[in-house]
């Protein structure tokens, strides 16, 4: 519950295969309002606790093991019960063509690392305040 | 009367068999009318008679004399011409000594050649040069090869421009040709297929052909193998890649947990522990120039390097570089000073990029001048001349252009190390020994950067006394994208 507003605060899955990152993520997230609902460190896990948790934004690195951030925000977005979910990429590349191929791939928004800590809350409550695509 | 002398006219005068038949027919023509006339009796009209056959003989003479004389200069004429042949048969000889030399000089070059293939068609790609650079890179002799192979034999099908289907041997040989065939000549990346199955990454210049009256009489391809060349550029890029990911990764956690240590409110930091910390975060921002350098060099070396065009103004680009110099500056005691319009010139190009190589400058100009010194930035609008020259006046033809300067009154560059400031990781010997910290890409990246915009960076310097650095950019065009 946001403290400000009393809206339910938004829930959130964090997948990076970097146990540095992922915490990293996840106080930014929390910083943001937001609620952690799973933080996990492959592709077919982000994959399951999607699925299983249906979130309102899922934090996603590119390159990670199992299934790279790409492949499993093209999958949450053929999947109805995760379509409508936002998706917020991190990467180390950060050249127009990596963003591009981010955003081809159903990605709402792209952070290139190195990405500040400010940068990356005022991202994910932008995301959270735009609610579901559907 | 006539019958007398009729009969020696045909054979004296239609038949000179050489220059001394002539006149003994004559002489003998002659005696013989006289004795006919002095053999008979007198006749009642015999001096007419006699003046008669005078007048023939004479007329005989004069006529014979012509003949002779044109008899004469025939004879000349032929052993003129006999002459000339025998100097044109010389001339013929020794030009055809001369072709025989000059092609055996062509052969035994071509044969020397053994680390490129140089490989001649007829104009349907029917081989008909095969040298041993083409034998040792493709594994077949010569034998096996010409006028009865075709180079496209050699070729990958797949970049022959018929991916859907293998097409005739005329089609694939007009696919290859194509490039050639427009711009007179091609030079790019061909897939071999090798006698043993291998396939080599060439690069193949490919040129038309002509023979002595300028007909197309086939054509040239001369190919170096860049395989490995290529497999290690692919490499160093996956390397680069690589680092970049290694590099980046670890130093999103190190600022990132900086940035939260620095910012929490709840429990700040005391004046000391700030300036540590300040310093950890300083040197993790110069990793991750390094970083980006690296990456962005080669991007340019691979040629991946694009702009995202906008309209962009020099001035702000030249007082966001100031400021970005102003501390560094101020803690070496150099002052900065800018000369530039409110606003303008604007360019179309990229403002990140542009302002990249800005800074580069500004602060190339900051490290390399000792304190008590200046660094000046000056923008104007130039014009171009025809022959390239840059003046500030503006002239018929001339073409509008920005002439940003960054000069220092620092170290200076050797005169003899100025033609190499722009190679990768290059360093001036005034750099190593004022012990100026630096990898060598920043003029690299720069001058990237500009060219990519279609401008040039010029550089004047003498060691000792300062630097100057010219950035110029054309205001009425258009950056490739």
């Amino acid at each position: 519950m946001d403290r400000e507003t009393g809206e339910a605060a938004a829930r959130v899955l964090v997948a990076d295969d970097e146990e540095d990152i992922r915490l990293l993520v996840t106080l930014a997230v929390r910083k943001a309002a937001c609620t952690v609902v799973a933080a996990v460190a492959d592709g077919p896990q982000a994959l399951a606790a999607a699925r299983a948790e249906r979130p309102d934004l899922v934090v996603l690195d590119v390159s990670m093991p199992g299934a790279t951030g790409l492949e499993v925000c093209a999958a949450l977005r053929e999947d109805p019960v995760t379509a409508g979910c936002r998706v917020l990429l991190l990467s180390a590349g950060a050249s127009p063509d990596d963003v591009a191929r981010g955003l081809a791939a159903g990605a709402d928004a792209y952070l290139p690392k190195p990405f500040t800590v400010a940068a990356l809350v005022g991202q994910v409550r932008s995301l959270a305040a735009a609610g579901s695509r559907a | 009367m006539s019958a007398v002398v009729a009969p020696a006219q045909p054979a004296a005068v239609q038949r000179p068999t050489s220059s001394h038949a002539l006149p003994i027919a004559l002489a003998v023509a002659t005696v013989a009318g006289l004795a006919v006339l002095l053999s008979r009796p007198p006749a009642p009209v015999p001096v007419l008679a006699a003046v008669t056959v005078l007048g023939a003989v004479l007329e005989l003479t004069r006529r014979l004399r012509g003949q002779l004389a044109a008899a004469q200069e025939l004879e000349a004429q032929r052993l003129e011409l006999v002459s000339r042949g025998r100097s044109t048969a010389d001339e013929l000889e020794v030009a055809t000594r001369m072709m025989r030399a000059r092609a055996q000089t062509m052969t035994s070059v071509i044969d020397a050649v053994t680390e490129q293939s140089i490989i001649g068609t007829d104009p349907d790609g029917l081989i008909r040069v095969w040298n041993p650079g083409a034998e040792r890179m493709l594994g077949l002799p010569r034998a096996d090869v010409v006028r009865s192979r075709s180079i496209t034999d050699f070729h990958a099908p797949e970049e022959l421009g018929l991916e859907e289907s293998p097409g005739t041997p005329a089609e694939r040989f007009t696919s290859l040709v194509q490039g050639a065939r427009e711009h007179g000549s091609d030079v790019r990346d061909w897939t071999y297929l090798t006698a043993d199955g291998r396939r080599l990454t060439v690069s193949v210049a490919i040129t038309p052909r002509t023979d002595d009256d300028g007909e197309q009489a086939g054509w040239n391809f001369v190919g170096t193998d860049m395989t490995e060349a290529r497999a290690a550029e692919r490499l160093k890029d996956q390397f680069v890649s690589l680092i970049s990911h290694e590099l980046r990764t670890p130093l999103s956690s190190i600022l990132g947990y900086l940035e939260l240590v620095m910012d929490d409110e709840e429990q700040p930091l005391t004046a000391e522990q700030r300036q540590y910390l300040g310093t950890v975060e300083r040197n993790a921002q110069r990793l991750l120039r390094l970083v980006g350098d690296l990456l962005f060099t080669a991007q340019v070396d691979a040629g991946r390097f694009t702009l995202q065009p906008e309209d962009v103004d020099l001035a702000g680009v030249v007082r966001a570089a100031e400021e970005t110099a102003r501390v560094t500056a101020a803690a070496r005691g150099v002052a900065v000073s800018v000369e530039a319009p409110a606003t303008g010139p604007v360019v179309r190009g990229d403002a990140l990029r542009l302002g990249q190589a800005c800074d580069n400058l500004v602060s190339n100009a900051v490290k390399f001048t000792p304190g008590g010194g200046q660094v000046t930035l000056r923008l104007r609008q130039g014009w171009q001349h025809e022959d390239g020259t840059v003046g500030e006046q503006e002239v018929p033809g001339g073409r509008p252009v920005a002439l940003l300067s960054v000069s220092d009154t620092g170290v200076g560059i050797p005169s003899g190390e100025q033609g190499q400031l722009f190679t990768s990781f290059f360093r001036a010997s005034t750099a190593r020994r004022n012990a100026v910290p630096g990898v060598g890409l920043g003029l690299t990246i720069t001058k990237a950067i500009t060219t990519a915009h279609g401008g040039t960076l010029d550089v004047s310097s003498v060691e000792g006394r300062g630097t100057t650095f010219t950035l110029t950019l054309p205001l009425d065009g258009v950056p490739a994208a």
